[in-house]
């Protein structure tokens, strides 16, 4: 088996190349080469579980094509480090860069730092650019450019504690209300015990607080891309989110990201945990985690908006404009992120894969837990962005995250937001 | 010695000799100068120049994209900025008197505590370093996890001591003393370290004959360890301050990006590297930059002029 | 100026004269030594205890980390050592860093060592304010404009580069440490060498530098260790080969989890070469001591 889809791989590739490479290919794979012959190629990006799967597969592209992958990988905040000194000194080190296309496609490509990739991806009918999923593909469009493929999706679900709902008799929330209710029944701080646990640092919470945003109706923005964190539901949304940490979360609250919440719940003392779906091999994991047999996934809880929570694109590929090789650079994307590999990826290295074919492949979805197959394929409701679309993102992070402080606090959100959005819509216009 | 058998009137005719070594010993002052000197000065004066021409500019996103210069206004906005720059003033001040006046105190006396010669003292000394070298990412994930208020160790201690459950560094209140508390932690054993070779070379007598003489400990360290060792005391704490009014890697670590959720943690360090690779605010980044290269040469040169006037009184 | 005035040590030959100890001290020997060992214990404990932590933590799951019930209750594991040589793949980390801290660490000492001689002797207080200015400089600053000037001649990713960078940060320190050190060495010494023959450089080289060991090991470790630990420059110029040991223990953390075990072993794993130059270092601190009762 492993033989024949390597053969396969083998073949998608050789038409392509040839045309790219010309006869090049063939006396390069013994040695010498032109000096037209792309003989490297290097990639820097955030370690993630798709990270850890090119490892493998850039061996077997220099095996199969004679092209050396370099790899150097950081962790989150390092790379972003790394990338705006280096492009800021306009480096042509590396070729392949991985990003977060939320936090950095605006101001990259208005920087000149990201290569048009819209004539590459409609290249080869056989590669299937809409194999993507059209949110993903949005995702990774500005303007009507395409600056990057997508290859990791992620979505905001429920985690639970299925033993202890059962327990107390509490059926699956599927509202906020019913969570606000259970997680209420089920806290028992005095015990070390909490109802949530959820981010409550002003910074990373946004993302997981925007699925609340639009669940009660409201968004960052509105469809002219102005401040709308001081509406009724923004409000209504800051508020519910500060409840629910102020009344069940754990102490120390304002200074948790998913580190310290997860490994709470992963410890099994909290009841509730809402966050991205992509942490769910943490908690199924017997030496992170004790709840490895009671976990449970749910669906993000509707809202009286409904239940819109996000479903975005975390990490994507994307070409070093100042690089000098991107055809051979646009080669190796194309042939890591086929539908082949994709599935590859999506089996092995459990990596959510922005392809449809991936996820209508029941052998490739065999590995992710079963209840969040289903969540995923039932893309109904969801929402492209989980943070403020602008090139100042960082900041603006900053600034809406600052009313759920005040909430979680027990501050007056009402003045917080208003305050917000009224420096919210000052950052949007400096950059009309 | 055969000190006795050189009259001192030889001294100058023996110095002004020939040859290289002569030419050597004339410009010794630059020869052995001038090196260190030139090596800073390669390295620094494009990243100076280029800060201070920054700072003047409204640049942004990237240093590529076109900006128009802007005169002062950069550090007008900062001056001006009561919400983040004042108060961040205000911490980066706090946080470096207070963890040197505790480091230089804590040092001295343990300094002088291991001073001695004793069994073990090697490994002693070697087990005092370890907090310097554990590296500094993974030194501030320790204690995120030893202070988080719920699974943290700190707080099963405290509980078991009989002692209320803190929030440490996720209190917006105690936070920057819990981060105090880390970096005395973390460099009194530097101080230390500096002062126990300066202990090494101070020469015995003075004591000795003032311990003759009837003089209590306490005396003797006050009017002759003290003022001999002054020297590298001044050493251990000229740079402490400067490192400590630079400390990024235990706050980044500890509270994130914007030194916590209502800014509690938040230094002209960490304000600045947030302005710059958090906001790519690269203009008025440079401007906060040199208000703060600024500050620490102020305060510095204060520190120099009021050893300086010690000395002379 | 410094402490010249209060100094009381006249002649050379003064500090080669070892009194006996006075009676007094006597009677003190009994209780004193008892205080003393207890107090170094408490010492020693406040600084390692912490680490202590630590250490258990490499032997542990990341549950056990997270979970305070099983801070001393557990099973040890041999697994995250086993991630840091092999998943991760430290070995050559270690090298790097091995590589770039001693290179760092040897050329501070000959930039540095001299300079603060020059310094201390000449009171050029301006070099002092000009070197440490290195020192004071946000290292925010320094990083586009060096990367830009790296690149210009192609040595982004050598261990030139970190090298360069590293004495940066090390020379420094040894410069502000030796300079103290320096004044508080008595002048006589030089004078009555130079008055014997020797030259000021030889006088420096035979009579200064043996007299100076303790404070040039003290900065030799301390320089090691700051080149050791430093994450900004090694971050952006240094590449998969160079990369040093503070940058690759960010691979611990990745995308949605953190391997704190793994992060933990590591860390434990980076102080022992830094221990072991440290113990050997260390016998020069104790060994300066007594050559310069000697050469006295």
């Amino acid at each position: 088996m492993i033989t024949r889809s390597r053969r396969n791989r083998r073949a998608a590739l050789a038409a392509p190349l040839a045309l790219a490479l010309a006869a090049g290919l063939m006396a390069c794979a013994g040695g010498g080469g032109s000096s037209e012959k792309v003989t490297d190629l290097t990639l820097i990006a955030a370690n993630s579980p798709w990270t850890e799967g090119l490892k493998d597969l850039a061996t077997e592209y220099e095996d199969e094509t004679g092209v050396k992958v370099n790899l150097e990988f950081y962790g989150n905040e390092q790379l972003n480090d790394t990338l705006k000194v280096k492009l800021n000194a306009q480096s042509s080190d590396f070729d392949i860069y991985g990003y977060q296309v939320q936090d950095i496609m605006r101001e990259f490509s208005r920087n000149g730092w990201l290569a048009d990739m819209t004539d590459y991806v409609e290249s080869d009918a056989d590669w299937n650019w809409d194999d993507f999923q059209e949110s993903s593909r949005d995702a990774v469009t500005l303007d009507g450019v395409v600056y990057g493929v997508p290859v990791m999706t992620e979505r905001h679900i429920m985690y639970y504690r299925a033993d202890l709902l059962e327990a107390a008799g509490i059926p699956v929330p599927t509202t906020l209300d019913e969570l606000d209710a259970a997680a209420a029944k089920l806290n028992d701080p005095t015990n070390g015990f909490y109802g949530i646990a959820m981010r409550g640092a002003k910074v990373p919470l946004v993302t997981q607080f925007s699925s609340f945003l639009y669940s009660y109706g409201g968004d960052f923005q509105d469809e002219d891309g102005n401040a709308t964190v001081d509406t009724p539901e923004a409000k209504d949304a800051y508020a519910f989110y500060g409840k629910l940490l102020k009344d069940y979360g754990p102490p120390g609250a304002t200074n948790m990201g998913w580190p310290e919440a997860s490994a709470i719940f992963a410890q099994g003392n909290a009841a509730f945990y809402l966050d991205a779906d992509s942490q769910a091999y943490t908690f199924l994991d017997p030496a992170s985690s004790a709840v490895v047999d009671t976990v449970a996934y749910g669906a993000f809880p509707e809202g009286p908006a409904g239940s819109h929570p996000y479903s975005i694109v975390p990490q994507t590929v994307g070409i070093n404009e100042y690089s000098k090789k991107k055809d051979a650079a646009w080669e190796f994307i194309k042939w890591v992120t086929n539908e082949e590999n994709s599935k590859t990826l999506l089996a092995d290295d459990t990596v959510p894969s922005a392809r449809d074919s991936s996820w209508a492949d029941d052998a490739a979805t065999a590995s992710f837990p079963a209840g969040l197959v289903e969540i995923v394929r039932n893309s109904e409701g969801t929402v492209g962005h989980d943070r403020p679309q602008l090139e100042k993102v960082a900041q603006a992070r900053e600034i809406v995250g600052a009313p759920a402080i005040s909430a979680i606090e027990g501050g007056d959100v009402d003045s917080a937001a208003d305050k917000a959005n009224t420096d919210f819509q000052d950052l949007l216009d400096g950059e009309k | 010695m055969t000190t006795t058998s050189h009259p001192s009137y030889l001294a100058p005719k023996r110095r002004r000799g020939s040859g290289l070594t002569t030419w050597a010993d004339r410009h010794i002052k630059w020869l052995f100068t001038a090196p260190a000197i030139v090596f800073v000065a390669l390295l620094i004066i494009f990243p100076i120049a280029y800060t201070v021409f920054l700072s003047f500019t409204d640049s942004a996103s990237s240093v590529t994209r076109p900006f128009s210069f802007v005169g002062f206004e950069n550090y007008g906005k900062w001056l001006g900025d009561f919400e983040r720059f004042w108060p961040a003033v205000g911490r980066t001040a706090y946080f470096t008197i207070t963890a040197l006046v505790i480091e230089l105190v804590l040092g001295l006396a343990i300094a002088l505590l291991l001073r001695k010669t004793f069994r073990g003292q090697s490994i002693v000394r070697v087990f005092i370093l370890l907090p310097l070298v554990a590296t500094p990412v993974a030194v501030g994930m320790m204690w995120l996890l030893i202070f988080e208020p719920s699974i943290g160790f700190a707080n099963v201690l405290m509980k078991s001591l009989g002692l209320p459950a803190q929030l440490w560094l996720s209190g917006t209140d105690t936070a920057l003393n819990t981060i105090v508390f880390i970096d005395v932690w973390q460099w009194t054993p530097m101080v230390i370290l500096i002062l126990l070779a300066g202990l090494s070379t101070l020469p015995e007598e003075p004591d000795e004959a003032a311990r003759v003489d009837g003089a209590n400990a306490w005396q003797r360290f006050r009017h002759i360890t003290l003022p001999l060792l002054m020297p590298t005391l001044a050493a251990a704490a000229i740079l402490r301050s400067i490192d400590a009014m630079k400390t990024f890697d235990i706050i980044y670590a500890t509270k994130g990006r914007t030194g916590g959720s209502n800014n509690e943690a938040e230094t002209l360090n960490m304000l600045a590297y947030n302005e710059s690779f958090g906001n790519s605010q690269y203009g008025s980044a440079a401007a906060l930059l040199m208000l703060f290269l600024m500050f620490i040469i102020i305060i510095l040169t204060a520190l120099t002029i009021l050893r300086s006037k010690g000395h002379r009184a | 100026m410094t402490a010249t005035a209060q100094r009381p040590t006249r002649s050379p030959a003064a500090t080669a004269r070892v009194s006996p100890p006075a009676p007094r001290r006597r009677k003190k020997r009994l209780l004193g030594p008892t205080l003393r060992t207890i107090a170094i214990v408490v010492v020693v404990l406040l600084f390692v205890l912490p680490l202590g932590w630590m250490l258990m933590a490499a032997f542990k799951t990341n549950l056990d980390i997270v979970t305070p019930s099983r801070t001393f209750d557990f099973t040890p594991t041999l697994d995250n050592f086993g991630t840091v040589f092999g998943a991760q793949d430290f070995a050559p980390f270690i090298v790097n860093s091995v590589v770039v801290g001693v290179g760092a660490t040897i050329v501070a000492l000959v930039l540095g060592v001299p300079a603060a001689y020059g310094i201390a002797r000449y009171r050029i207080r301006n070099a002092t304010a000009f070197v440490l200015l290195a020192r004071v400089i946000p290292g925010v600053s320094l990083l586009i404009p060096w990367y830009f000037l790296f690149s210009q001649v192609q040595l982004v990713g050598t261990y030139t580069a970190l090298i360069l960078t590293h004495i940066f940060v090390t020379m420094p320190l040894v410069v502000a440490i030796m300079a103290g050190f320096f004044e508080g060495l008595p002048e006589e010494l030089e004078e009555a060498a130079q008055i014997d023959g020797s030259s000021r450089v030889g006088a420096f080289v035979r009579v200064v530098l043996p007299l100076a060991l303790p404070g040039v090991a003290t900065s030799a470790i301390l320089a090691f260790i700051f080149s050791w630990n430093n994450f900004l420059f090694a971050l952006v110029l240094s590449n998969q080969e160079t990369r040093t040991l503070p940058v690759a223990i960010s691979n611990f953390t990745s995308y949605a989890s953190v391997d704190w075990g793994g992060l933990m072993a590591a860390s434990v794993i980076i102080t022992v070469p830094v221990m072991l130059v440290a113990l050997f270092a260390q016998r020069y601190v104790v060994a300066g001591l007594t050559a310069g009762a000697t050469k006295g």
